[in-house]
């Protein structure tokens, strides 16, 4: 039995409003945007260093196996960081992020742990805080390359 | 629209309502960073599910900006909710839902949950103002139904926003037909 379905066409004011006369050009606002998200480039690093050092605690107290409620906050802590480099413009460090995050997110639904695959990434992450503006870039691209395939593979099994 | 992210021509957002929804107040400043680069001016700061949706009860809302959650999804629950309040006209607003990482489990939720865009993090001003326009189209139609309410998720005349084919998790794809 199909369920019935109202379809409508409701005003949208966002689109007349933005057409008022005024504002800016798309350039000179995403120039704004970003010169504002520089502003934040300090904070970051402190959050991101901040962020580093839980991670590294959360690792140590696993203690080399699955913890659920160790994974769940390491899981938290690690989704909560993702875009915080941004405001660095790192996209690199991001990128590790969300391969951790992806790592974590299988480890903590299959209710399996791996030691060297959290560890490369949190080593990743330092060497990245470390290195923030001096890296040579195709040795970071290998690097995160390979940090997604150690995702990749532990997701497969 | 008539413009895009790339176009000379000029937008306004001085007027435009808006709501942003995120719990860290890191990812906070980021996007007051870059809706005040872009000129928005009415900006409704919520760092909690209560406040947002005192928001959505108090205020006219033109647009709304939400961070799915993290691992609890609270965001996702957020716009399922405004979609089925009956608080007119904010239950139809334009709504760009932002995730860090996307679970495995909340994929279906995401995808369900009534919001026009799910936008994967980093967020960037370029990325954010593709979407924003995208959103701001005119024409849109909306679905009430048993099982979903939300924009009409069929892209066949609206086209996708740019960069969105190219994007880079699961998130920022093509949602399926509802």
């Amino acid at each position: 039995m199909s369920e019935s379905a109202r379809i409508h066409v409701p005003d949208v004011p966002l689109g007349r409003l933005i057409r008022m006369p005024g504002g800016k050009t798309a350039g000179q606002a995403i120039e704004d945007a970003e010169k504002g998200l520089e502003s934040l480039q300090a904070e970051s690093m402190v959050e991101l260093n901040r962020v580093l050092k839980s991670a590294e605690e959360l690792y140590a107290r696993a203690g080399g196996k699955f913890n659920a409620m160790v994974v769940n906050a390491f899981y938290d802590l690690i989704n909560g960081a993702v875009g915080l480099p941004t405001a660095s413009k790192d996209r690199a460090i991001d990128t590790m992020l969300v391969s951790l995050a992806d790592l974590l997110d299988y480890y903590r639904t299959s209710g399996e742990w791996g030691d060297k695959s959290v560890q490369v990434h949190l080593s990743t992450f330092q060497l990245l805080l470390r290195t923030e503006g001096a890296r040579d870039r195709d040795g970071t691209e290998a690097i995160l390359s390979g940090l997604q395939k150690v995702s990749r593979k532990a997701a497969r099994g | 629209m008539g413009f895009s992210a790339d176009s000379r021509a000029r937008f306004n957002l001085e007027q435009v309502s808006v709501l942003m929804l995120e719990e860290t107040p890191l990812g906070m400043s980021v996007l007051v960073q870059i809706m005040n680069g872009f000129g928005g001016r009415k900006l409704h700061r919520c760092d909690t599910i209560a406040k947002a949706e005192k928001v959505v009860r108090e205020t006219e809302l033109d647009l709304m900006i939400v961070d799915a959650m993290g691992r609890s999804g609270e965001g996702y629950d957020f716009v399922h909710w405004l979609r089925r309040s009956g608080v007119r006209p904010n239950c139809y607003a334009p709504v760009v839902l932002t995730a860090a990482h996307t679970p495995a489990a909340a994929v279906a939720k995401a995808r369900d949950c009534g919001a026009h865009i799910v936008m994967a993090k980093p967020l960037t001003p370029r990325a954010m103002l593709d979407r924003i326009i995208w959103v701001a189209r005119a024409g849109r139609r909306f679905v009430e139904s048993d099982g979903y309410v939300g924009p009409d998720r069929r892209f066949k005349e609206a086209g996708l926003p740019k960069g969105v084919a190219a994007g880079r998790r699961r998130e920022d794809g093509v949602l399926p037909k509802p």
